[in-house]
């Protein structure tokens, strides 16, 4: 095994937001589920809702809520991993042994991403409710799971990275939560705000934004939302048929941006002028 | 053992090393001096392999430290200016996680701690946490990971700052041990009264360049490995020319300077040899106040060298 894997999960576990942060997550996730549950049932009327309603409801809770939370999270294990190394001046004790940056870089993104991947672990519980009411296959459940690893994935390596390129914590954090805040909110206006442009000037003509519709809107509007993961989370809920091909997109822009993190930051700590 | 030769870098313009040239043979205790900003770090960074030079070459062992980093990291033990430790790991820990990281395992990872916990004078805190360590003991446990992989070279910057006296001794004697050993060590310092005591030859470096004193030498010889010469003070009451000519009748003195009741005598060998010139002084009825090593002056030739190329 990694020595650096050892170390970093040793040391994620002990300290306080080890235990802190998985609980608070569950308890946030539980009062959303719970929220959307009653909402639901109050709206339609204990009688005239199906369970199976019910169900996808708190699924679709569930897996946007927990997407929106771990975005917050990831930049809190990924950003910090490579720069409290400099902080406390133990990044030349590691570079002068025989471990490879590539194996720094593993041991970092790996603890960082497991931490993450242990809180969508520990919300199986409330997904379980979504099950219980019907209305939610396996597949949907294995998609949106994927596509939340990827996102993840993607993140903590643009943390990892950020991590390499500052000196202090707060600003490769800072810098993360920036990128965060990028591709999740502001690729979403950039697209409304052109959509809504766009609208006004082919006013009378129909424009559907949904399923087969979505390929009707012209590709230089549609870009910015490939990188929104959101947008990519709500694909993986589709048909194979209609949105299956912008899943793919976001998923090779995801998977191109995270490889593309993961070389600068190799760059950077073999470059290793700045300790 | 180490040999850098015109060894250039800079930083954002600014030249750190400046076609700086070193040699250090097997088994050396070599020391480093020269002012804040000299370029002694960047060139232990350099030999440590974690910065790569601009030009010129640097080999330890005949390995190049920029082509063969890898194999130069598995020769070297490095000890940086301000090391870190985990405070939140145990003293074991912190050991079996570098000694991991120098891909020693199972049974040859619990050896190697074993050993460096008792060669650091840690044994009985290995299950004390980090963060309870002194300063002192802080120092003791990095130099201790620097060990773990048995390297043929020591590199030490400043690893006396902070120190307290005794542990300031303590590491003195320590790194004694450890080129008796045949490990050879670069040391890097600004409290020179603790190279003088160590070291067989200082290098000096100003503006990333050899500096030289006022003959023209860039390294000072302090004294032979194999050969040590010390300089001893006498004073002797009433008349010096008796003590003089039992001085120059043994083996290994001789008497460099002589005024009334005061004699300056160089003495060969180890310090058997001083104790059996005093012993013969004594038996010859020499009355004598005071016999002691002097020191070889290291500082006025440090402010000698730097003092007036200072603004």
């Amino acid at each position: 095994m990694n020595p650096m894997i050892r170390k970093e999960l040793r040391q994620r576990m002990r300290e306080r937001r080890g235990w802190l942060l998985p609980s608070l997550y569950l308890l946030v996730l539980g009062a959303v589920v719970t929220f959307a549950y009653f909402l639901t049932t109050n709206e339609r009327g204990a009688s005239g809702i199906q369970g199976s309603t019910v169900g996808v409801v708190l699924f679709l809770t569930l897996a946007y809520s927990q997407l929106g939370l771990l975005l917050l999270l990831v930049p809190i294990f990924s950003a910090g991993s490579i720069t409290i190394e400099k902080e406390q001046r133990t990044l030349s004790g590691l570079l002068t042994s025989l471990l490879t940056s590539g194996q720094i870089w593993w041991g970092k993104f790996v603890s960082s991403l497991l931490f993450v991947l242990l809180l969508l672990v520990t919300s199986l519980p409330v997904l379980s409710m979504a099950f219980a009411f019907g209305g939610v296959g396996p597949w949907e459940v294995f998609s949106a799971t994927l596509t939340t690893v990827i996102i993840l994935a993607c993140m903590s390596a643009i943390g990892l990275y950020c991590s390499s390129a500052f000196q202090r914590s707060v600003h490769a954090t800072a810098v993360t939560y920036a990128t965060v805040i990028a591709i999740s909110v502001v690729t979403a206006i950039v697209f409304f705000v052109r959509m809504a442009m766009y609208e006004t000037g082919h006013r009378g003509q129909a424009v559907a934004t949904g399923g087969g519709g979505w390929y009707q809107i012209p590709l230089n509007i549609r870009v910015p939302m490939y990188l929104n993961p959101f947008f990519f989370l709500t694909a993986s809920f589709a048909p194979p048929g209609q949105l299956y091909p912008a899943w793919a997109t976001s998923a090779c822009l995801f998977i191109a941006i995270g490889a593309l993190a993961v070389v600068l930051t190799l760059r950077n700590l073999r470059r290793r002028g700045d300790l | 053992m180490i040999d850098v030769e015109q060894m250039r870098k800079s930083f954002n313009g600014t030249r750190a090393l400046d076609g700086f040239t070193l040699h250090v043979g097997a088994g050396e205790l070599f020391g480093l001096v020269g002012p804040n900003g000299a370029g002694k770090t960047t060139l232990m960074k350099v030999l440590s392999t974690l910065l790569p030079m601009d030009s010129g070459t640097a080999e330890i062992d005949g390995l190049n430290v920029n082509a063969q980093a890898r194999d130069v990291k598995r020769l070297i033990g490095y000890l940086p200016d301000q090391p870190g430790v985990y405070q939140d790991m145990s003293v074991r820990e912190f050991l079996e996680f570098f000694a991991d990281a120098f891909q020693l395992r199972g049974a040859r990872n619990r050896a190697a701690v074993d050993r460096a916990l008792e060669r650091s004078g840690l044994a009985g805190r290995s299950e004390t946490s980090v963060e309870q360590l002194s300063f002192g003991m802080k120092q003791r446990l990095v130099l201790a990971k620097t060990l773990l992989h048995d390297p043929k070279v020591l590199l030490l910057d400043e690893p006396a700052t902070g120190l307290d006296p005794l542990a300031r001794i303590e590491l003195r004697e320590q790194l004694k041990r450890l080129q008796a050993e045949g490990i050879t060590i670069l040391i890097s310092s600004h409290i020179l009264s603790d190279l003088e005591d160590i070291c067989t030859q200082i290098a000096l470096i100003g503006g990333g360049r050899n500096a030289t004193d006022a003959e023209g030498h860039s390294v000072l010889q302090l004294r032979a490995p194999q050969d040590p010469v010390r300089i001893y003070e006498i004073e002797v009451i009433g008349d010096s020319a008796a003590a003089v000519t039992i001085v120059n009748s043994l083996a290994g003195a001789r008497t460099l300077e002589s005024s009334a009741g005061k004699l300056v005598v160089e003495i060969a060998g180890a310090e058997e040899q001083a104790a059996a010139v005093l012993r013969a002084l004594v038996v010859a009825g020499v009355n004598i106040l005071r016999f002691d090593h002097r020191a070889l002056g290291l500082e006025e030739r440090y402010r000698m060298v730097f003092r007036e190329k200072r603004p």
